[in-house]
């Protein structure tokens, strides 16, 4: 064990029952920021304990300030941000107010932070061992014994072959191993607080469940605390021992995390839940969130609880004074003023059951036999590379089909294929029953039938030109009247549930949900009989997304449209897939209806996904063990 | 931080890393000889395509047509102009590079005896331009987010318009005519004598102990070198400000604060060495700019080099040596590619790792 080069301040290095310590506690924290001459409250009265070895979650919605603590601990706000009022302990010591000097002695020794980006949290120019020695050196590990200490810290994060991964750069590792370097580099000190910002959302599934079981093993070890920040709020259930709700800089409510999922009392706590789909269990229509979070500009302007807008049950005296932190139990907190009133009613509230997209006849739109690609490698040393293993593939009309599987599993290969967006090595596509040729006609009808979503819709939709416009781009190619163009406008953008006025706007004027659904109703505005999603819901809120998917059903309804939804997120491609194929290393590895193929899945590969999904039951344990048995997480050539 | 942790390759062996680098200046070499043969015949053509007959400049007004025919074939100007570039190839490898015209003495020797005052004068001005550069990038970035920064940004976009022969007589204006702080004439002074050893007057002034020589040609050296360090000081100053901007907004550099790393150790240890990869990327580029600019430089401040050579040269049309100080320009410019190519090869991790 490497504990004798722990801090002296440390004294938990045996995990034992003892007398609570608490190591962190915030008290009526206050974050200002001005904003255009005005003053912005953008954390508003957070008070939180964390006791020692413990984790404290942070969940939230983007924009919910749940980054901001991590930055007032780093002391890295942003200009013009300032904490105005609250206190903050750390191990006793007031760390608003330490000197820079102090604070700067606590970095990296007794406070770790796990960043968000692994691969770009790494110096591309410098090997794994010149960072680390660095910061072994920091810490105070004499020259004489850093190497032999690094290597022992890489071999407990379970990296292989530690010697070589110091000798390799960033861009040498996968996500996964960079982000074991960067574990394994935050508690080479034994720190009393890691702070872990959405640490696990860039990476695959289950790389994302070894790095939680590794995080927990590492501070069950070292007796450390975690702070742990995540939109996820059934990762935060099983990761976390309390879990606080963020909503536009307020804490909404905080609660023990075995108990939140269910005993969640707060509307918009409950709205979150109501809004996630599930991976097991009675598929329900999800209640969507209307509205969007108020940006940090018009904080100013609300006078009540931030959340009134958006509340199902909102009443005037909502908007009226600022609610209070009632505490339920000792534990339990929710800041609303109807929270005793509102009991009764939700517990009511029944469940619409919901039904996937499945196909409405048996005929095939879009049929595809004997797919494959090769991406040949240029030369005769490098072995070429496999992307898509032949297959046949076909959709029916209104069938939403889901292709699941990890990065580089070729889901993304097959969506680009079948657009037409890249050659494939063999096979022959067959539209409506008619063979598709190389010829114009043949990509005129092959456009017209089948659309693509791209992921980003941020960069998917041109900046400078107008919402409408970018509806109806389709029409940019051809003879049309202006009329008939406006028309078309509006048409779709009521398809899609934007309002008249997003027609004119430009697409940074839309919020995130917005502007997906702009990349939507573009791809609609031919009629299409097929459309390809890659991993379109995947960026966006959880409230937000469940609009998105919502729309995506109704538009089957309505347009009897088609999608093939590339998504790695399978309680998504639960909620809205019939029919499901899941992916490994270019390889369709099982497919057939989703509804068995989840609950009994065959073989091994959709096992490992399924259990790498943090379960609905808060009490079971999570993660298991996950074999690493490939090696294809384990990567050494990068990408 | 090295003396604990041993560079990368080591783990590799020696014997292999040696070869791989041998291998690589090889390549660097290699790939320029084409384009080097490639640039020498563009202005071999171009060089007889234009209508100037150095056969009748050379000739006095009365000459017989067996004169004229004489003198083409003694210059070889009768065969074809592939034929000819053949022969002329064949003789550079030798180091021949012909006549002159002007005077009959060999081309290799009025080159090299010019070429000493131009390395010297590109030394200087490369060493004081990219030391200038990266200086007022610095110092820009030191300043990020206040006026002042504003202030020598402006101050530094204004002094990238002024073109190299302004640069000199703006600085002749001031320090030579204004201040009389300087020499601006010539390579050295009136009454001082240097003994040839080298051909370099600063290095054989130094070698034979004459340092009153030492003085004057490096005080004449001065104004010189710096006008081409300011032109290409300021497109640097800029690129290193701008990439040193880009660099800290890198997560790295976030993580490595987190840590609680200095800020100084984050700029010399996390940030310079990624910022420099682009700023010596363009000062390979620059090299061209700078090795033109000894062109107008040399002329102005009354340099022998090979810029007032080739100026002189021009304006007799004297054919071999224009081609053989073109040549000279050429490769003088892959050397530097190729010097900064292979820093940025040492720079940069991604390059070294490609297959």
């Amino acid at each position: 064990m490497g504990h004798s080069m722990a801090m002296a301040e440390t004294p938990l290095t045996d995990f034992m029952p003892m007398e609570k310590k608490i190591l962190l506690q915030a008290e009526g924290l206050n974050l200002d920021a001005r904003i255009h001459g005005k003053t912005c409250r953008v954390l508003r009265d957070i008070s939180f304990t964390l006791e020692a070895g413990k984790t404290l979650g942070l969940v939230g919605e983007s924009g919910a300030g749940k980054s901001m603590l991590g930055r007032i601990l780093s002391r890295q706000l942003p200009g013009g941000f300032k904490v105005s009022s609250g206190s903050l302990q750390f191990d006793g010591e007031d760390l608003l107010n330490a000197s820079d000097k102090q604070h700067r002695e606590w970095l990296g020794r007794r406070i770790a932070f796990i960043p968000q980006e692994p691969m770009t949290a790494l110096n591309p120019v410098l090997t794994i061992g010149q960072q680390f020695s660095e910061h072994m050196q920091r810490i105070g590990v004499a020259a004489s014994e850093c190497r032999e200490k690094m290597i022992h810290s890489l071999s407990e994060v379970l990296l292989p072959e530690p010697e070589q991964i110091l000798d390799k750069y960033s861009f040498q590792l996968s996500g996964g191993m960079c982000q074991r370097v960067m574990i394994a580099m935050a508690f080479a000190s034994e720190p009393d607080l890691v702070i872990s910002d959405e640490a696990t959302t860039a990476l695959d599934v289950s790389t994302q469940a070894q790095v939680v079981k590794l995080l927990r093993d590492m501070q069950q070890k070292k007796g450390t605390s975690v702070i742990f920040v995540t939109h996820d709020m059934g990762l935060a259930t099983h990761v976390c021992d309390e879990v606080a709700v963020l909503y536009a800089g307020e804490m909404m409510e905080r609660a023990d995390a075995k108990k939140l999922l269910q005993h969640a009392r707060h509307p918009y706590t409950r709205a979150l839940t109501r809004a996630t789909p599930e991976l097991d269990g009675d598929l329900t229509v999800l209640d969507t969130l209307d509205g969007q979070m108020p940006g940090v500009e018009s904080f100013a302007d609300i006078t009540g609880c931030r959340f009134a807008g958006r509340c199902r049950f909102c009443q005037p005296s909502c908007e009226e004074s600022i609610p209070d932190m009632q505490m339920l139990d000792q534990q339990h907190g929710v800041r609303c003023i109807r929270i005793q009133e509102l009991q009764q009613r939700e517990d009511n509230e029944e469940k619409v059951p919901h039904k996937t997209g499945a196909a409405f006849s048996d005929r095939h739109i879009l049929s595809a036999t004997n797919l494959s690609k090769v991406y040949s490698s240029g030369n005769s040393k490098q072995k070429d590379k496999l992307a898509l293993a032949p297959m046949d593939f076909h959709v029916a009309p209104g069938e939403f089909i889901g292709v699941v599987g990890e990065s580089g599993s070729g889901k993304s290969t097959l969506g680009r294929l079948l657009m037409g967006l890249e050659e494939p090595t063999s096979g022959e596509f067959k539209l409506n029953g008619h063979a598709l040729g190389d010829d114009e006609a043949s990509w005129q009808k092959r456009r017209s039938l089948i659309q693509m979503i791209f992921q980003d819709a941020r960069s998917a939709l041109n900046p400078r030109r107008k919402v409408g416009k970018l509806l109806t781009q389709m029409m940019d190619s051809r003879p049309h009247q202006r009329l008939e163009r406006r028309e078309r406008m509006f048409e779709l953008a009521d398809n899609v549930g934007l309002s008249k006025h997003a027609v004119g706007r430009y697409p940074t004027q839309l919020s995130g949900g917005q502007r997906q659904r702009v990349n939507i109703g573009r791809s609609l505005c031919d009629l299409p009989q097929v459309l390809i999603a890659d991993e379109i819901v995947s960026g966006l809120d959880v409230s937000v997304q469940a609009q998105i998917m919502n729309l995506l059903l109704e538009l089957r309804r309505e347009h009897k449209v088609a999608l093939i939804l590339i998504s790695h997120d399978l309680s998504v491609v639960r909620y809205l897939c019939s029919r499901i194929l899941v992916m490994k290393n270019g390889e369709v590895v099982e497919s057939g209806e989703t509804h068995s193929v989840l609950k009994n899945p065959q073989h091994p590969y959709t096992r490992k996904l399924i259990a790498a999904v943090p379960p609905t039951d808060p009490q079971a344990d999570w993660p298991l063990d996950i074999d690493d048995d490939d090696g294809s997480s384990g990567k050494m050539d990068g990408i | 931080m090295t003396a604990v942790y041993s560079s990368p390759a080591a783990s590799d062996g020696l014997m292999p890393r040696l070869l791989s680098q041998v291998w690589l200046l090889a390549r660097q070499v290699l790939w320029r000889l084409p384009m080097l043969i490639l640039v020498s015949l563009i202005v071999f053509v171009i060089l007889r395509a234009i209508p100037v007959d150095p056969v009748t400049m050379l000739l006095p007004p009365g000459a017989t047509q067996q004169d004229i025919e004489n003198l083409t074939a003694e210059l070889g100007l009768d065969k074809n102009v592939v034929m000819q570039f053949l022969i002329w190839l064949k003789d550079a490898f030798q180091g021949d590079f012909g006549i002159s015209i002007q005077n009959g003495s060999a081309v290799s020797s009025m080159v090299a005896e010019a070429l000493p005052m131009t390395i010297q004068l590109l030394f200087f001005g490369f060493i004081a331009g990219i030391l200038l550069g990266v200086a007022i990038g610095l110092v820009t970035f030191s300043y990020r987010g206040t006026r002042v920064e504003k202030v020598i940004l402006s101050i530094n976009g204004i002094m990238m318009a002024i073109p190299d022969y302004l640069w000199a007589i703006i600085l002749i204006v001031i320090f030579g005519v204004g201040l009389q702080w300087l020499p601006f004439l010539g390579p050295v002074g009136a009454n001082i004598s240097i003994d040839h050893i080298t051909g370099f007057l600063t290095l054989d002034s130094l070698l034979t102990g004459n340092w009153e020589g030492l003085g004057s040609s490096l005080a004449h050296l001065i104004l010189p070198s710096m006008t081409l360090a300011l032109v290409i000081a300021t497109p640097i100053a800029r690129m290193a400000y701008s990439s040193l901007t880009e660099v800290y907004r890198e997560d790295y550099i976030h993580a490595a604060q987190l840590r609680g790393v200095s800020s100084k150790r984050i700029l010399m240890f996390h940030a310079l060495r990624n910022a420099s990869l682009p700023t010596v990327s363009l000062v390979g580029v620059q090299a061209s700019v700078i090795i033109g600019g000894t062109l107008l430089i040399e002329s102005i401040y009354g340099l022998p080099g090979i810029g007032s050579l080739m100026i002189k040269a021009m304006r007799s049309f004297d054919m071999q040596v224009i081609q053989a100080i073109a040549l000279t320009y050429a490769v003088t410019v892959q050397v530097i590619n190729m010097i900064t190519d292979l820093v940025l090869f040492q720079l940069n991790p991604r390059l070294r790792m490609q297959k």
